[in-house]
């Protein structure tokens, strides 16, 4: 176990190494220069020189890359070349909206597959389940932010009852600013739901059919125990692989919804630090990206431990 | 000459007459919608407009313009004294100014922040070989010497982005650590991608004069404005139409309609800018000047302007520099040489320069704006009617800044520009920057144009400018173009200029 929790943990680095030198060279082998945009169209090529000396991108990409990795040994992601602070204070300032936004709408996701989902699957070929077969494949097919655009059309424009966009203002509340997230939690929510509900479904569907349910039933035990207990538990795995992976890509920004909704989470910061070309924020924010997402793979697997006995490692 | 400006036609629908007989009262917070985040709020480093509009409420210049656009002093009490040989400028202080650090302004200040202005900012650069010496005379009074006339420097010290902002003397780090200027407006917090939340400085001492354009006293009347970056067009639109902001920049002209009967006025500002394309005069097919009047005779610009607004409200199929109303308007040289539409003239005159039919082009271009990329689709083909094998590369915003400043690169690009008050300062004068047009005949021109504070010499002057751009084509100016914003209807004392103030401004009760 110890062993292969510590293969695990040399196996992260290697992978974090990979992605902090592939993003930093695909960051700069891109067309785009962050003095150009930052001076305008109109800035003569002399300007643009002196800003590049002034923001250290005229060292060879050598040097570049090898000052970068001195700064991540010592913690330091960088400093935005736009948002003039700390890659790190950035990502902690937008963390707090992606992190509730996540939270609800996996929350959101959660109420509405795996009750259908469990009961699609124990009533299956009903019409619920049809029904919901159909829906589900109708919410994937459905991109998120055009979700989003018509919710906002209906909901915040026409009856007002939330607001259009951003994160509330100056001193806002927590409860305002979660009222500020409903609309796009919502969105994503609905989203993610297709996906957990037919994994639900499908898992569901494979366990109940097994010898021990079955004898569950011959002991008499009550229908509710039957599915609540012996048959979600044991199904439980593919489903908590896909929230895993489903959290991680909202962690990992929900871009484009972040983006119409003006948000202003990581997936938001990623997209401006992309057109202006902030390159420290765009490394910084992909290494914290990739972090967690081989860190959620990582708690899944422990989670499998719990989840189900028989696994080993 | 009384002028009358076209840009301040606002649209009937920008209801504020009744509103203008209200007594403004002080109080209240306003949330304004802008296009997205700005790079800085150190409106020395760019030129960038969003940085011009957020940061004129929190710094001033010297100098300012009012609703004619000529130059007004702002932190300077007067307009300067000038010698008679037009070399030294000496500026008397308003006194009785205090920073938001409370620190007094004075002439030490001045002189600290024209340095930095000259190093960092680009039109101080511009300006910097010129100037020989800037000194402080006294608390109240600086003295600028320069090593050859140049009538354009007080305009030149008079705007809100790549701007002159006085900052105190001792603070003057690059970048810029505390945000501490001496307008009606500070900063009191910054949210990246969240709000800009400025609030009212109560030791604010307008000026006397009546508020005309940026210039004049210059009140906060409200208690707190909220810069808030909605970076896309659709969320811009549906909160104005939801009433959401107080002031929403930068609408889709397309969709004006939406904004009828909701809880927004639109707000169009016509005139608010003109389109160009702008050519390589260094290297490639077009730095031949016959190959350039060839792309400027092929090109129907009223075919290209309409592709790209649509309804004529939204544009003005216009060869002049300037749209009536300013001071620099002319005709002159236009005739012949805008929106010609002539396949065959352009074959011909690729005859004349030598070249073979089809001559490739590379036209770069960017869907930020998507109005760019219709005209460029428009322009294509008017071009390979007239021989040319046109080869557009759409690139994004970031790339095509980049790719601009390498001649090898391109043959021509599509931007625009506002009208700028001063005409010395039109981007494609200077030899310098992209599209490297430099002949002697502008370099005369030009010379002419800076060397004489008589404004009549200098708008005859402006005029041989103008015509020099039509004959030897380093550009081609496509027309004007409208800007769409909405207000809402308790917005009392708003002036629609191209970057939008919120001093003088209140909300009815």
């Amino acid at each position: 176990m110890i062993r292969y929790i510590l293969q695990r943990l040399a196996g992260m680095i290697v992978v974090m190494f990979l992605v902090v030198t592939i993003v930093f060279v695909i960051v700069r082998v891109t067309p785009g220069d962050p003095a150009a945009v930052m001076l305008g169209p109109d800035a003569t090529p002399q300007d643009i020189t002196d800003l590049r000396a002034r923001l250290g991108l005229d060292k060879s990409i050598w040097v570049q890359y090898f000052l970068y990795i001195g700064q991540l040994l010592k913690g330091d992601l960088g400093h935005s070349i736009f948002l003039n602070m700390p890659v790190t204070a950035a990502l902690m300032e937008r963390a707090e909206p992606t992190f509730f936004l996540t939270i609800f709408s996996l929350a959101i996701a959660c109420v509405i597959a795996l009750p259908i989902g469990i009961y699609a699957a124990y009533r299956r070929g009903s019409f619920i389940d049809q029904a919901s077969t159909f829906l589900a494949m109708l919410a994937a097919s459905i991109p998120s932010f055009w979700l989003g655009l018509i919710l906002m059309q209906f909901v915040a424009v026409r009856h007002n009852i939330f607001p259009v966009s951003g994160y509330g203002g100056p001193g806002a509340s927590f409860l305002d600013r979660m009222y500020h997230l409903t609309l796009p939690a919502l969105a994503l929510g609905l989203v993610s739901s297709a996906l957990i509900l037919r994994f639900t479904r499908a898992s569901m569907l494979d366990v109940l059919s097994d010898d021990y349910i079955r004898t569950a039933r011959a002991k008499g035990l009550a229908e509710r125990r039957v599915i609540l207990k012996h048959a979600l538990k044991n199904a439980l795995i593919p489903i908590l692989t896909v929230l895993g992976l489903t959290a991680a890509v909202l962690i990992s920004g929900a871009v484009v919804t972040e983006t119409v909704f003006g948000l202003p989470g990581i997936g938001n910061l990623v997209v401006s630090a992309v057109l202006r070309r902030d390159y420290p924020v765009i490394q910084g924010a992909l290494l914290v990206i990739a972090g967690l997402y081989v860190l959620i793979n990582f708690a899944i697997d422990m989670l499998y431990l719990l989840v189900d006995p028989r696994v080993r490692y | 000459m009384k002028m009358r400006l076209a840009f301040v036609s606002a649209l009937a629908a920008l209801a504020t007459a009744p509103a203008a007989h209200a007594e403004p009262t002080k109080g209240g917070v306003i949330d304004v919608a802008t296009v997205g985040e700005p790079p800085t709020l150190d409106a020395m480093v760019t030129s960038t407009d969003l940085v011009g509009m957020i940061s004129q409420h929190i710094f001033e210049t010297l100098f300012t313009f009012d609703k004619n656009w000529n130059v007004a002093p702002l932190l300077a009490e007067s307009l300067p004294e000038v010698s008679d040989d037009g070399t030294v400028y000496t500026i008397k202080l308003r006194q009785g100014v205090v920073f938001h650090d409370n620190t007094q302004f004075d002439a030490t200040d001045v002189v600290a922040s024209l340095d930095r202005w000259m190093k960092l900012a680009g039109r101080g650069k511009q300006i910097a070989p010129t100037v020989k010496q800037i000194e402080a005379i006294d608390p109240s009074t600086i003295r600028v010497t320069l090593t050859r006339p140049y009538a354009a420097l007080p305009a030149l010290l008079a705007f809100n982005n790549s701007a002159a902002i006085m900052l105190p003397s001792e603070k003057q780090a690059d970048p810029m650590v505390e945000v501490i200027g001496t307008g009606p407006y500070q900063l009191k917090e910054r949210k990246p991608d969240q709000y800009i939340q400025l609030t009212r400085f109560d030791k604010y001492k307008p000026r006397t004069e009546e508020g005309s354009g940026y210039a004049g006293a210059r009140i906060a009347y409200l208690d707190e404005i909220r810069f808030v970056p909605a970076p896309d067009a659709s969320t811009r639109l549906e909160g104005a139409v939801a009433g959401q902001f107080a002031y929403t920049d930068s609408l889709p002209v397309e969709q004006m309609d939406r904004l009828t009967g909701s809880k927004s006025e639109a707000v169009l500002l016509q005139n608010s800018g003109w389109l160009m394309m702008r050519m390589n005069a260094k290297q490639g097919v077009l730095a031949d000047m016959k190959v350039r009047k060839a792309v400027q005779a092929a090109l129907s610009e009223s075919d290209m302007l309409a592709a790209a607004f649509g309804d004529s409200k939204f544009f003005a199929v216009e060869g002049p520099m300037y749209p009536e109303g300013y001071q620099w308007h002319s005709d002159v040289g236009v005739e012949g040489n805008y929106d010609v539409g002539d396949a065959d003239a352009a074959k011909k005159l690729l005859t004349e320069a030598g070249l073979t039919t089809p001559t490739p082009l590379r036209i770069l271009t960017s869907r930020q704006y998507e109005f760019h990329y219709k005209m460029a689709l428009v322009a294509a083909e008017y071009l390979k009617l007239a021989g040319f094998d046109v080869k557009m590369e759409v690139v994004d915003w970031a790339t095509l800044t980049q790719r601009i400043q390498k001649p090898e690169l391109w043959d021509i690009f599509i931007t625009h520009s506002p009208f700028l008050a001063e005409p010395a300062l039109i981007n494609i004068l200077s030899p310098t920057t992209v599209g490297w047009w430099s002949t002697p005949e502008i370099a005369d021109a030009m010379t002419t144009l800076t060397g004489t504070a008589d404004p009549a010499k200098r708008i005859a002057a402006f005029g041989t400018v103008q015509s020099l751009i039509m004959e030897q084509a380093p550009m081609i100016k496509v027309g004007n173009f409208s800007a769409l914003s909405a207000k809402a209807p308790g917005l009392t004392g708003f002036w629609p200029s191209p970057w939008a103030s919120f001093w003088n401004v209140s909300l009815e009760k």
